[in-house]
Parts: C-alpha cells; structure tokens; sequence
C-alpha cells in the first residue's frame, strides 16, 4: 500500500513539475526585466501577474490552465524586441504584458504587425498612449503625474523654481517636455534641466549645478539604481532643496534610502479598502502570499493579467478563437470592467484612468497628502 | 519550433557577417579593432534612415550603408597607420566610445536610447522579407557572398601583401609596398562589409538602438574570431555560432532560474576567452595549439 | 563658484583616477602585460569591503579584506594566466584577451553573488560640509586626495630607493638585466602586480562610499586607467599620475560646457587625440612603434 502511495506521490510530482511549461491552454507573453539593473522592477511586476494567473486557475475562468511565458528584456529595448520576437513567433501568444516606456514603444511595432496584444501596467512615458490599438495601459501616465504634483510644489508648498535631473531616454525627454508646458501655467519655473546618461553613477558634477540653479525643489525623472544613486549623491553634495519624482520611485529600495526622507512623489491612487469582492480577494490573498503591502505596480498587472482573464472567456463563452484581434474586438464591445481599484472603462485610445496621489516619504513609507482627479 | 531555429540562422548569419570582416584585418592584416560594433550600428542606422525616407529595397540600402561605413573607416584607419598593438587597441576604445555617445546623442537620425521604430522590412525585388524563414535565405546569401568575396582577397596579391605587413611593416615597405594604402584599403573593406550586417539586422528586428552597438557588441564579435580561430576561414563561422547558440542552450538547463541564463553566458564565454589563450590561442578552429 | 566646486569634484575623481591609473601603469609598464582585468580587481577590492564592513566587522578588517582580496586576484591572475601564456607566446594580444575574459567573468560572478543592482556603503564621510560660500566639499575627499599623495609619495620612495624598486623599473628595459643583478624577473614581475592590486584599494572603497557601487563598474576603472597610462606616457608613472588628474578634471569641468552625457566622450576624445598627435604621451620616453 505504501508503495502505491509513493508511485502516485512520484506521479503527481511528475505531472506538477512539467504543467506550467507544456500543458497550459492559454499562455499569454511578459517582458520583464528579469536580470540587470532593473531586475528589482521584474520581481514587483510578476508577484501582480502570478497571482492573477492563480486567481484565474483556481476559478476555472478559462476552458483551460493559464500560463505567462516570461521573457527578459532586462527593461532595455534591445532584449525586449528579441523576447517579443520569440513569444510572437515560438510560443505563438495572442496577449503580452510590457513594462518600461522604452521597451514598450520599441516592441509595439511588433505587436501590431502581427496584432498581438501588448498591456503595460509600468511604463509612464506620454507617448504611450500613442502606439496604436495594440497597444493597452493598464496604468495612468506620467503626464497626469506631473499634472498633479506640480500644482502641489507650486501652490501649496511655494516652490516656485524648480530644476530637473532627466535621465536621456523615452521617459526622460517626456517628463521634461511636460514639465516645461505644466510649470509655466501653475505659475513656477522650470529654471533649468541637466539630463544624465542611462548609464551614469558620478551625479557629484551634476549636483553642483544643481545647486548653483538656486532651485527651491529639484525633480528627479530616471528609474531603477540611477534614481537612487542620484538622490543619495544630491544629498551627500550639499542640495538640501526638496526632491520630487513620479511613480519610478515607489520601489521597496529607494523608500528605504535614508536620503529619500521627505521627498514628495506621486503614483495612481488605488483604494485597498474597497468593498467590491475583487479588490478585497486581491488585497487578501497579496498579503497571504507575499506578506507585505500590494503596491500599485502589484495592481497594474494583476488588472492586465486579469483583463485577459475576463476577455478570453467572454470570447470562449463566444466560441470565438482567442486571437489578438477578437481581444481588441471583445474590449471594444465591453463597456467597462471590474478590476481591482474599482470598475473602469478605457478611454478610447486605450488607457485607463485613475485618479493621482501626491505622497510624501517619512519613514520609510509613502504616506498621502492629497489625491487629484481627472477626467 | 521552426520561426525559432530560424530566427537563430538569421542572427548568426549576421554576427558570423561582423565575425568574417572582423577576421579579415586582425588575422590577416594583424589590426586589433575593438571598434567593429560602430560600423555595425552606422550600417544600421543608415540603412533604417534609407528605408524609412528613401526607398526600403536592400538594393538601396545596402550601397547606402557600406559607403557611409567605408567614409567613417578612414577615422579608424589614421591610428592603424600611427600606431601598433596596444596603442592601437586603445584607439580603436576611444572611437568606440566616442561612436556610442554620438549614437545616443544625434538624436534626429538615431533617435538616441528610443531607437528607431517601424523600420519596413527589406524588399528584395519588390517582395517584402520579414518572416524570419524567408529572411534566412537573405541573410545566407549575404553571408556566403561576404565570405567569397573576403576569400578571394585573402588569396589574391593584396590578401598576400597584407600578411607581409602583419609580419613585418619595415620589411614590406623596403619592398616596395605601398603601406599605408593597403592597411587603409583593408580597414574600409572591412567597415564596408560590416555594414552589411547592419543593414541587415535593421530591416530584421525592425528595431534598432545604441545598445546594440556598443564596447560590449564589439567584444562579442571578437570574442567570436578568436574562441572560432584567429586568421582561419572557419573559425570566425564556427564562433558566431557557438556564441550565438550558447544562450539557448543554457536556457535548456531547467532547474537554473531564467534571471541567471545572462550571467552564466557571460562567465561562460569570458572563461572560454580565458582557458583558449592558455591552451590554445589559436582557437578551436586553428591549428596552432599551446605547446 | 560652480566652476571652483567643479574643479574640487574633479580633483576628487581625478585623485582616485590616478590611483588606480598607476596601478595599472606600473603593472604594464614594468611587465608588458596588458592587464586588462585591472577593472576586476577594483571589484573584488570594493564588494569585499561592503561585505566585510558591511556585516559590521568594521573598518580596518573591511580594508584588510579588500587588500587581501585584490593582492591575491593580482597573483593568482599573474600565476594561471599570465605565466603559462607567456611561456608559449609573447603577443600582447593573447593576453589581452585572457585578461578580457576573465573580468567577464569576475563581473558576472559577483553579480550573481551580490547582486546586479546598485548598493552603498553608509557612513556620515560621504557629506559635504559648506568650505567657503557655494563650495562643499566631504571628509571623503580630502581623505582621497590625501590618500593619493601618501600613496603615491610611497610609491616614489619604493621605486627610487629600494633594491627591489630599482629592479621593477628596469625589468621593463631589459629583463636580462635583473637577472645579471641575481633577482628573478618573475618574482619581480609578482612584486608589481602585488604593489599595482593593492594601489586599487582606496579608490575602490572610497568609491562604495561616495558612488555606490555595481558590478560593471571595473569597465569603466579599466578604461579610465588605460587611457591614463597612454596619455601620461607608457612607462612613467608621474605622467600616468598627471594623467590621471587630468581626465578627472576634464570630466568635472566639461560640464561646464557639455550635458554629463558627453563626459566620457571628452575623456576619449583626448585619449584618441593624444594617440594620433603625440602617441608617446605627456611624459613618455618609449616610443610607440
């Protein structure tokens, strides 16, 4: 009897150990930066999209397993179009889930080429909400971002000047453009601006300038190691002005910096306290599993992940074939849709909207001070 | 399965394209250039720029590519004919480096770490190749004629001419040979051909960026020559293969996590670099081996 | 004011620059070889150091550590690698490439052990106090400034006054030489990586403390030193120093004319213009051919 027993155990095992690969149904791409210097991004952004994939399976949403097929873009464009090629034409994927502005806009030529769907629930870049129907956000923009913290800077803390340190890429170049368009209408300036290269770590040359601008505030636009390298070396450099940033910065290392104390930062607000049973199931299952806080980035992806869920298996109930273009129809067709934050509807450029929060780090955390809405 | 071995063929066409020509001046004409990946990256932006605002057929971009390659050549070929071994080494560093700042820079005509996007697909007689099946046949074509034509010249008086040099410089100017022309001849044939590759791999991955072509890229390329065989006809094949093919063959080994496949390639081929120079600085190809 | 605090900012990565820069300097300009994996010692030096101090062993076991870890990188690289190529092959090239792959190698390894991101060493020395109106300046850069001319000042003496000093600097005329004098060229050659690994370590621990650190910062300590030693003059030591200080200044001040993406295309453009225009360097007497 025993030995039944272990044959069975060795069989189950067998069988667990090779499903994820093989047996799925239903296998949707992601491009994540699983290794280099914004790996730390990859692991918050597959925590959100793992436990959508689990949700999904334990309540049986699709006629089949669901899988994500996870590529490494390592969050630079380059890596990110070879995974794109390979999920559009190996493993055959009808969805992806993209992060970073960079990465997205260089993979959404492929996407619509071949009419894959991409959702990014990370990158902020402007522009992303121009790269074609194709090409989802499941995550307000760093426009809306800078919209809401520059009247906060502005107005309610009197910082009328302000300089900008940008890194020089896709992200960079358009929190700057907007900076320029916002500050002159809130009544501030934008006194001056120094872009960093992607690569850069030496920001003592940098600060100096910085500090000789006589800004009141300086806003920090990069992301990853270099946003840290850069608040820790304006503060080890003598710039006691406020820092202020967008949602780049809500990473559990940059909040642990003892340099970021008091820095203002702004994200999309999500409300963990609603009553609606998927945003409750989401926040209690998170907290089970992972044992900390979800953050926003954890909601963005399990919201994309999510919304194939939900749209795959309108389109089976359907008796269509999952295709990127029967998706794109299907969201067309569905006025709105229950996701974690609340129910939401795409606008039709196909980003979603959510209200901003201009939060202030103290202690450690990033604590709210006031939320801005916009429609 | 298939989209993927092919996708494979075309990228090791392509960087066994940049292996053969990088080959063609440090085996045979004894230039180390750590500078390969900048005409990699002009053949490719040029290539795009053509494409995208002139006409996309690679009868078009390809002379546009190779011709600008060969121009920007001559820059590399002022410290080829000053200086030797380490100093040239360096030199060829420095104008790499300076290549990727411009890359990142200029932004209107590279479109700096954005890149450029949409690139059409090429279009040869006016089909257009993109699937990477039929993009196989283009890119081998390519290969093979790369490599006649660099065999041809290798076996002709030039090619022989060239190893004179390599030898001895001294010794080759005292009989009569022009230096400093077929050391600079050399270098713009192997720029021009290069740009090759980077036309093609523009109209391939639709997508470029600086950070194909960066000190990295040209490091791999020459890693590529030197594992395959240093001044052998196959080694520099053998190499782009090998390199290229060894991160999907570690991504077979299951129980190692997906984060690590990069790194491990790395040691990999830096330890591989390592053990040759030691035991067999010929390469694997070569037939010199340590004694 | 800004061009004064540039100029100190620069003084500062010059200093360390120039460090590192002789390190490499006295190792290929005594033993020929290209040791490009220069940068990997800088590495090892520096996340031995985070991770000694780091785990609050303190300060002195920390340098220690990093000390002992680049001295033994330098010896053992010397030993497995260097030798045996050199035995068979003299091409600069095949150790160049040896060396290459091994800072590959060293870079990746250490990422995999302590990550590919970014991390610090925190202390209070990395905070600028106000000198004079406008002009910060941290107890870490006065403490590299004047671990450079300690350093270097010890280097001079070793080089000029002591029997082995004297055989290092010969041993790249003529190594016949310092065998007619009873010394074995090898072991003088293993003297100059241990002196060149262990003139890395200040600058690879101030380093953790003032930029942070992350694994493929060597690339950028190699190239910083190679260019140091080429236009300072293969072969001179004061000039690879002189060097060094420069591009460190040239670096900061540059910014005064330049966006910080164009720093290192300055760094390079000298570098390339020294090799065309004056290839033996600024303080150079071997000649490049």
């Amino acid at each position: 009897m025993t030995k039944v027993f272990t044959i069975m155990g060795a069989l189950a095992a067998c069988v667990c150990y090779t499903m994820p690969a093989a047996a799925a149904d239903h296998t949707v791409g992601a491009l994540f930066p699983l290794s280099g210097p914004n790996a730390v991004y990859g692991d918050v952004f597959m925590a959100g999209s793992d436990l959508a994939v689990e949700h999904i399976n334990a309540d049986h949403m699709l006629s089949g397993p669901m899988a994500i097929a996870y590529e490494d873009s390592q969050g630079l464009p380059q890596p990110a179009v070879v995974g794109m090629t390979k999920l559009v034409n190996v493993t055959g994927v009808p969805y992806t889930l993209s992060a970073f502005t960079g990465v997205s806009k260089a993979i959404s030529t492929l996407a619509m080429r071949n009419s894959v769907i991409a959702v990014n629930g990370g990158g902020v870049g402007p522009d992303l909400a121009d790269l074609g129907d194709y090409f989802w956000n499941v995550i307000p923009l760093a426009n809306l971002e800078v919209r809401a913290a520059v009247p906060y800077l502005v107005d309610t803390l009197g910082l009328k000047k302000i300089a900008l340190i940008y890194v020089d890429d896709p992200l960079g170049q358009a929190l700057k453009d907007e900076l320029e368009t916002e500050m002159p209408k809130a009544g501030g300036e934008l006194v001056d601006s120094f872009s960093v290269p992607t690569s850069a770590q030496q920001f003592s040359g940098v600060a100096a300038q910085v500090r000789a601008t006589g800004a009141d505030a300086v806003y920090v636009a990069s992301y990853g190691n270099q946003q840290l390298q850069i608040v820790k070396q304006l503060r080890d450099n003598g710039v006691d002005a406020q820092i202020a940033t967008y949602s780049g910065y809500a990473v559990p290392d940059a909040l642990a910096l003892p340099e970021s104390e008091g820095m203002i930062i702004t994200g999309q607000s999500v409300d963990f306290s609603r009553e609606d049973p998927v945003t409750k199931r989401f926040v209690h299952d998170f907290k089970a599993k992972y044992d900390r806080d979800p953050t926003a980035y954890n909601v963005n992806y399990y919201n994309a992940t999510l919304l194939y869920g939900i749209l795959a298996a309108a389109l089976e109930a359907d008796g269509t074939a999952i295709t990127g273009e029967a998706l794109l129809a299907k969201r067309r067709a569905t006025k709105s849709f229950d996701l974690v934050g609340g129910t939401v509807s795409f606008q039709d450029n196909g980003t979603l909207l959510f209200p901003i929060e201009v939060k202030q780090i103290k202690g450690g955390r990033a604590e709210a001070v006031t939320s801005v809405s916009f429609n | 399965m298939e989209a993927y071995i092919y996708n494979l063929v075309n990228l090791i066409a392509i960087y066994a394209i940049l292996a053969v020509t990088l080959n063609f001046i440090m085996g045979y004409a004894g230039i180390y250039s750590l500078a390969h990946a900048v005409f990699f990256g002009l053949g490719a932006y040029v290539a795009a720029w053509v494409a995208l605002h002139v006409h996309p057929s690679i009868f078009v971009t390809l002379p546009a590519a190779m011709a600008s390659a060969a121009a920007l050549s001559l820059l590399l070929a002022l410290p080829a004919l000053r200086v030797r071994g380490e100093y040239f080494v360096a030199a060829s560093l420095g104008l790499q480096v300076l290549a990727v700042t411009v890359f990142s820079e200029w932004k209107s005509f590279t479109g700096g770490i954005g890149g450029v996007l949409a690139i059409p697909p090429a279009d040869v007689f006016g089909v257009e190749v993109f699937k990477p099946q039929h993009f196989a046949i283009v890119s081998i074509i390519a290969l093979i004629v790369v490599i006649g034509l660099i065999n041809a010249l290798v076996h002709s008086s030039f090619g022989r001419n060239l190893r004179a040099i390599r030898d001895s410089e001294s010794a080759a100017a005292s009989f009569g040979k022009n230096v400093p022309m077929i050391k600079t001849l050399s270098v713009v044939i192997s720029a021009a051909l290069a740009a090759i590759a980077g036309a093609l791999y523009a109209s391939y991955m639709s997508f470029i960026n600086v950070e194909s072509f960066t000190l990295d890229t040209s490091v791999l390329v020459m890693a590529m020559v030197i594992i395959g065989g240093t001044g052998t006809v196959a080694g520099p094949i053998v190499g782009a293969a090998l390199l290229m093919l060894l991160p999907s063959a570690i991504s077979w080994i299951d129980f190692l996590p997906q984060t690590e496949v990069g790194a491990l390639q790395q040691i990999i081929y830096g330890l591989g670099m390592t053990l040759l120079m030691i035991f067999r600085p010929g390469g694997i190809v070569g037939r010199r081996a340590a004694v | 004011m800004l061009a004064i605090q540039l100029a100190i900012t620069g003084l500062q990565t010059g200093a360390l620059y120039a460090l590192t820069a002789v390190g490499f300097s006295l190792i290929f300009g005594s033993t020929r070889i290209f040791h490009f994996a220069h940068g990997a010692t800088f590495v090892i030096a520096a996340y031995l150091f985070y991770w000694v101090y780091g785990t609050g062993w303190g300060l002195v076991p920390g340098v220690l550590a990093a000390t002992l870890g680049a001295v033994l990188f330098g010896l053992v690289l010397d030993r497995l690698v260097y030798v045996p190529i050199q035995r068979h092959e003299g091409s600069f090239f095949t150790v160049f490439v040896a060396s290459f792959g091994v800072g590959i190698a060293v870079q990746n390894v250490i990422g995999m052990i302590f990550g590919r991101g970014f991390t610090s060493v925190s202390t209070p020395l990395s905070r600028s106090a106000e000198i004079i109106p406008g002009v910060y300046v941290s107890p870490l850069a006065w403490i590299a400034m004047l671990c450079t001319a300690l350093l270097l000042g010890a280097l001079h003496f070793f080089l000029r006054r002591t029997h082995t000093g004297t055989a290092l600097r010969a041993l790249a005329d003529d190594p016949e030489l310092v065998r007619t004098f009873g010394l074995n060229p090898r072991r003088i050659a293993a003297t100059a990586f241990v002196v060149g690994s262990a003139l890395v370590v200040p600058a690879a621990i101030i380093t953790s403390a003032t930029t942070g650190l992350n694994p493929t910062i060597g690339h950028h300590v190699m190239l910083i030193s190679l260019a140091a030693t080429i236009v300072g003059g293969i072969g001179s030591i004061s000039g690879t120093m002189l060097a060094g200080l420069l591009l460190g200044l040239a670096e900061s001040l540059a910014l005064l004319v330049v966006d910080s993406q164009w720093t290192e295309a300055v760094t390079f453009a000298i570098l390339f213009a020294f090799i065309i225009i004056r290839p033996s360097g600024l303080l150079g007497r071997i000649a490049a051919h």
